[in-house]
């Protein structure tokens, strides 16, 4: 009996957010899916009226894209360096935060104001951090740029990180560290809060038993905060491959350093450019395409976090 | 309680025992932690120090090739300029509407869908928990466009023939176009069912023989000790309604009068050649972050409060 | 079993929702046609009519186009004016673009050669052409629905001409204000060092090499846009970007642009000049800065003089130098081409828009572009370009205009020197992709420039043509 009440209960509940997600999410989606398989679909061309045959010539268009690859490879390479490093970090953060009495009030203060810091500035302070300003063929250019100042102090050689001329790699270094920087402040939070959840008995335990303090963080600390972690591990995947407004932000609409267009260009700023042309079928198609990759990793992670997290 | 007690004196004694070797040990490790945070706060610092000393440069300066780190002339004209361009007053109050309103509903509709997936047993849960985070994996703006015919559709009127007299009325107003398509987040149901799952069963099964009613039990139980993460969900809804940009300007676009903040400001400090005078955008950016920043501050006591009730796990 | 019936009602209505939203949307017809009949064109001024204006201007513009908008309702009470402001360039392009979908578009929009090109997939804009010949009387105000053949000689003919860039003859713009690349130049060191100003880009090239012999630290040209650069370049030589025939085509793949753009890496690698890119922040910068690395010429937008004003923060206020203004050089003193940018307007039209509206619309973008001055106060006000030749006469105008001199009025003596290039003005031709062609070829012509080679440069090049053209013809 108790079953069944709550059966029609949970749908009592969930009404609200189901209708909200038909009329405005899985609405958009079963056009999305339409737009992909009507062959070069354009909705500035469905408003002059032209008919659009179907079939499966916008998937084959997107994976022969001579760039599709990269795409692809940039994609994938951000999302397994940045998800790592970002979710450690806060949780590195967010523990340490929590674990100090003076200042802590303050730190935690700093720690929010990315949140109110406007996003403009935000890519503007990396600009002008890695920027390398006057670069010339040969000699000294007019500014290193901060990072380089930094590596240089500690008698480094200064590196090439985004102008013309600079290297994947290097590229790709800046753009791992903007994300893992962009990605800390809400990490920070959920965990935060997560920690506050965490009954302090526990810890008050395994300080009379004098546990040393790896064995509270790795015994105590992660698995009671594994669903948050679960969470954010989770969602920094899905948001990763979704990655694309952080390399506008640092390269511009030109997806690369200005000499190579388009290297660092991702799943999802193709989806867009093919939007801001009007080429809704590709776009339509290439998300499909990433929904098909996103859906397959979910699943295994989801696999793989499920045993190691502790409700 | 009392437990709680007992274990303080236990505490005490254990002090005492402790080794200087271990105090030495353990000052390390604090100063260690505080380097640590003080670091990683400095970077996080730094852009905004750069969106504070940016609303007080000239824009020649803002525009230098090689950036300062201290302007060198302080403008705090700029702020002025800020506040006459863009009716900074009437966006704010269109934002903190769009803001609040839009994060009370969305509150609530995130708390029931959460407990029906963390608590409720239906035929179908995992399916369609599954299916809603598979709509995270598009990208969303895959569905402005149909939103967009969506909404405008909606705010026709309709008309309505009741008893032979025609009503005419538009299931949506400006307002609601606002608010109501982005109410549903699948990202913080998925963060709160986590947090309610960690709520051990036995605490609601025991309400359920108490006679307690489910909504009493969210009310009294649940949302108390979900707050630190509640709260997370208001100031993240907060910022969005904040922060969004192209949605609003579509809907607002023939009704000026409906505004939100990035709008105004985007809109009102740039040239014909789509320039933008910078300095003041930043100094305008920087008055309406202002009371955000104050939320947050009168906030933050309660993600922090802890909870900390025996009988509870996790 | 009756809670399983609740449940499944729930989903029926859910469903129902849906297929009533679906119900809705199906009701958005196309467009079938953007010409209006010469029989169709007529207006009531007895009829309200609501017009919808989508543009880019800040705040200080939309006060001048609020006055002028009362100055309008003045002869047509019934034209009821809201405008909006979406942004820069990039905004209102892809707004404008959703709206069309949405069937919300804006009645008169802000636009580039290259936006009209993408709403005219969707048919949306209307042909000026039978507008702008219509004799029809507008009620009993005397003025007819069309331009007079005054007012049409009365445009500068290379502006008016950028309506017809898009291949079918058809006019679809009318232009509102207008800039240019100028040559901006340190006359102070000019005169010092007896160097006359380059007008052709062998010129060019001989005055960088003088300058970098004066001050080998320096950059002695600055560009700051390379698309710009190269489509200017291709004009100038004659050797081909693209066509707006047939529905568009790329012609920029050829051996007299590879050897152009290899003679320009030459240069590049001798330190004769820098671009945005390459140096990495506005070349304005390096022009206006005395104390570290200098550039002693820049060619920016005419729009964009108050940004290379020298400095005059000195005690005194004086100016660290007097700068001056020139024309872009030229490849061929024949075949003069600078090029044109700076907003049209359109009229756009949904499936449920009136001719009403048109007209109102077309009544509205007639006042803005003939009104003398309206135009001379947006000029005034934007340093931009305005796009009749009578507004010189006007007498504010022409006081601000002589006003112009390399310091504190320099913003008027660029609009002078824009003035006076008013025959040689072009667009690049534009059709549905010549957006992607403009970003292909700036990062064509930087990579050119900039690109290490790990074989032959001519290879090189080749590649990198390759590679763009594949990516315009995707």
């Amino acid at each position: 009996m108790v079953d069944s009440k709550q059966h029609w209960k949970a749908w009592l509940y969930l009404a609200p957010a189901i209708v909200l997600l038909l009329i405005f999410t899985v609405w958009p989606i079963f056009n999305t899916v339409a737009m992909a398989f009507q062959n070069g679909y354009r909705s500035l061309g469905s408003i002059a009226q032209v008919e659009y045959s179907w079939g499966v010539e916008n998937f084959q268009k997107v994976i022969e894209y001579s760039d599709f690859k990269i795409c692809l490879q940039n994609t994938i390479l951000l999302c397994v360096t940045t998800v790592p490093i970002s979710t450690i970090l806060a949780l590195l953060i967010a523990v340490a935060l929590n674990s100090i009495k003076p200042l802590q009030k303050i730190l935690q203060t700093i720690f929010f104001l990315p949140y109110v810091t406007n996003s403009i500035a935000i890519g503007m302070v990396f600009a002008a951090m890695f920027n390398i300003v006057g670069l010339k063929p040969e000699g000294v250019p007019d500014t290193w740029g901060i990072i380089n100042n930094v590596v240089m102090f500690f008698g480094g050689e200064p590196i090439n990180w985004m102008n013309p001329g600079s290297s994947y790699v290097a590229n790709m270094a800046v753009m791992i560290i903007y994300i893992v920087w962009n990605a800390l402040p809400f990490k920070i939070l959920i965990l935060l809060g997560g920690l506050q959840s965490i009954n302090k008995q526990y810890y008050d335990a395994a300080k009379v038993d004098g546990t040393p303090r790896r064995r509270v963080f790795t015994k105590i600390t992660v698995p009671l905060l594994s669903p948050m972690l679960a969470y954010v591990i989770i969602t920094g995947f899905i948001g990763g491959f979704k990655e694309y407004s952080s390399i506008i932000g640092i390269f511009g609409d030109k997806m690369g350093p200005a000499d190579d267009a388009g290297r660092l260009n991702t799943m999802v700023g193709y989806i867009y450019s093919s939007m801001a042309d009007s080429r809704q079928g590709l776009a339509s198609a290439a998300a499909l395409i990433l929904f098909g990759i996103i859906l397959v990793v979910t699943t295994i992670n989801n696999q793989v976090i499920k045993k190691r997290v502790h409700y | 309680m009392a437990n709680n007690q007992n274990m303080n004196v236990m505490q005490a004694r254990d002090i005492q025992k402790i080794s200087t070797g271990q105090k030495i040990g353990q000052f390390l490790v604090k100063a260690g932690t505080y380097l640590f945070l003080c670091i990683m706060a400095l970077i996080v610092l730094f852009p905004f120090y750069w969106m504070i000393i940016s609303s007080l440069k000239t824009l020649a300066e803002y525009r230098q090739a090689v950036p300062t780190f201290w302007p060198k002339q302080l403008m705090f004209e700029n702020y002025a300029t800020a506040f006459d361009t863009a009716s900074l007053g009437t966006l704010f109050m269109n934002t903190l509407y769009v803001g609040v309103v839009s994060t009370l509903l969305s509150l609530v509709i995130t708390v029931l869908s959460a407990f029906a997936f963390a608590r409720l047993e239906f035929k179908g849960k995992n399916l369609l928990f599954g299916a809603l985070m598979a709509t995270m994996m598009l990208p969303g703006e895959m569905f402005t466009i149909t939103n967009y015919i969506t909404v405008t559709s909606l705010m026709e009127p309709w008309q309505m023939d009741i008893g032979g007299n025609i009503i005419e009325f538009a299931p949506m107003d400006i307002w609601g176009a606002l608010i109501i398509p982005f109410l549903v987040s699948i990202f913080y149901i998925y963060l709160l069912r986590q947090n309610f799952m960690q709520i051990p069963n036995e605490l609601y099964l025991a309400a359920k023989v108490d006679g307690t009613s489910d909504l009493k039990y969210l009310w009294k139980v649940m949302i108390p000790l979900s707050m630190p993460t509640l709260i997370s969900i208001t100031i993240l809804k907060m910022m969005g309604a904040w922060n969004s940009y192209i949605w609003p300007n579509l809907i607002t676009k023939s009704h000026k009068e409906y505004q939100l903040i990035t709008n105004g400001l985007r809109n009102a400090f740039s040239d014909t050649s789509g320039q933008v005078n910078f300095p003041v955008q930043m100094a305008a950016v920087a008055i309406v972050s202002a009371p955000l920043f104050m939320v947050f501050l009168f906030l933050r006591k309660y993600i922090m409060s802890g909870v900390s009730r025996s009988g509870i796990k996790g | 079993m009756s809670k399983k019936i609740i449940s499944l009602l729930l989903v029926l209505v859910m469903l129902l929702s849906v297929v009533a939203m679906t119900g809705c949307s199906k009701k958005q017809t196309g467009n079938t046609t953007n010409v209006i009949a010469k029989e169709d064109i007529t207006f009531s001024m007895d009829e309200e009519v609501n017009i919808t204006f989508t543009h880019t201007m800040g705040a200080k513009l939309q006060g001048i186009l609020d006055t002028y908008i009362k100055e309008f309702n003045k002869i047509y009470p019934n034209i009821h004016i809201t405008h909006q402001s979406a942004g820069g360039w990039a905004d209102i392009n892809g707004q404008i673009n959703t709206e069309i979908a949405g069937g919300k578009q804006p009645n008169i929009a802000y636009c580039y050669p290259d936006h009209v090109a993408t709403y005219n997939i969707a048919k949306s804009v209307i042909v000026l052409d039978t507008l702008i010949e219509s004799d029809v009387a507008i009620g009993d105000t005397g003025m007819i629905i069309g331009l007079t053949n005054e007012e049409k000689a009365d445009f500068i003919e290379s502006y008016y001409n950028e309506g017809t860039v898009y291949g079918d003859g058809k006019m679809y713009t009318m232009p509102l204000s207008k800039s240019t690349e100028v040559l901006y130049y340190d006359k102070t060191f000019f005169e010092a060092n007896n160097l006359t100003v380059p007008t052709t880009w062998d010129e060019m090239w001989d005055v960088c090499a003088k300058i970098k012999a004066i001050d080998s630290e320096c950059y002695p040209l600055g560009y700051d846009a390379e698309d710009n650069w190269f489509i200017t370049l291709c004009e100038q030589n004659q050797t081909g970007f693209t066509s707006a025939e047939d529905g568009g085509k790329f012609l920029f793949n050829n051996d007299a642009n590879k050897a152009m753009v290899k003679e320009l890496r030459e240069y590049y690698q001798k330190g004769y000049f820098t671009t945005q890119e390459l140096y990495g922040s506005y070349t304005s910068n390096l022009f206006v800065e005395t104390t570290d690395t200098r550039c002693y010429m820049c060619v920016g937008s005419s729009g964009g003089a108050s940004y290379q004003m020298s400095n005059n923060d000195t005690s005194d206020g004086s100016f660290a130098f007097e700068v001056g203004v020139a024309p872009i050089p030229q490849a061929d003193a024949n075949n003069q081409k600078t090029i044109s940018q700076g907003p049209s307007l359109c009229i756009l039209q949904g499936a449920d828009t009136t001719n009403q509206e048109i007209v109102a619309s077309w009544l509205f973008v007639k006042f803005l572009c003939t009104n003398v001055d309206f135009q001379a106060e947006f000029s005034m006000e934007s340093g931009y370009m305005p796009v009749l030749k009578s507004v010189t006469e006007n007498e504010a105008y022409a006081k601000w205009l002589a006003k112009g001199n390399g310091y504190e009025y320099l913003v008027a003596k660029c609009v002078q020197i824009g003035i006076e290039g008013r025959d040689n003005y072009f667009v690049s031709p534009a059709f549905d992709g010549s957006s992607t062609a403009r970003s292909e070829a700036g990062s064509l012509l930087l990579k050119c420039l900039s690109g290490k080679p790990s074989g032959s440069l001519d290879d090189f090049i080749d590649q990198a043509f390759k590679e763009a053209i594949e990516e315009c013809e995707y």
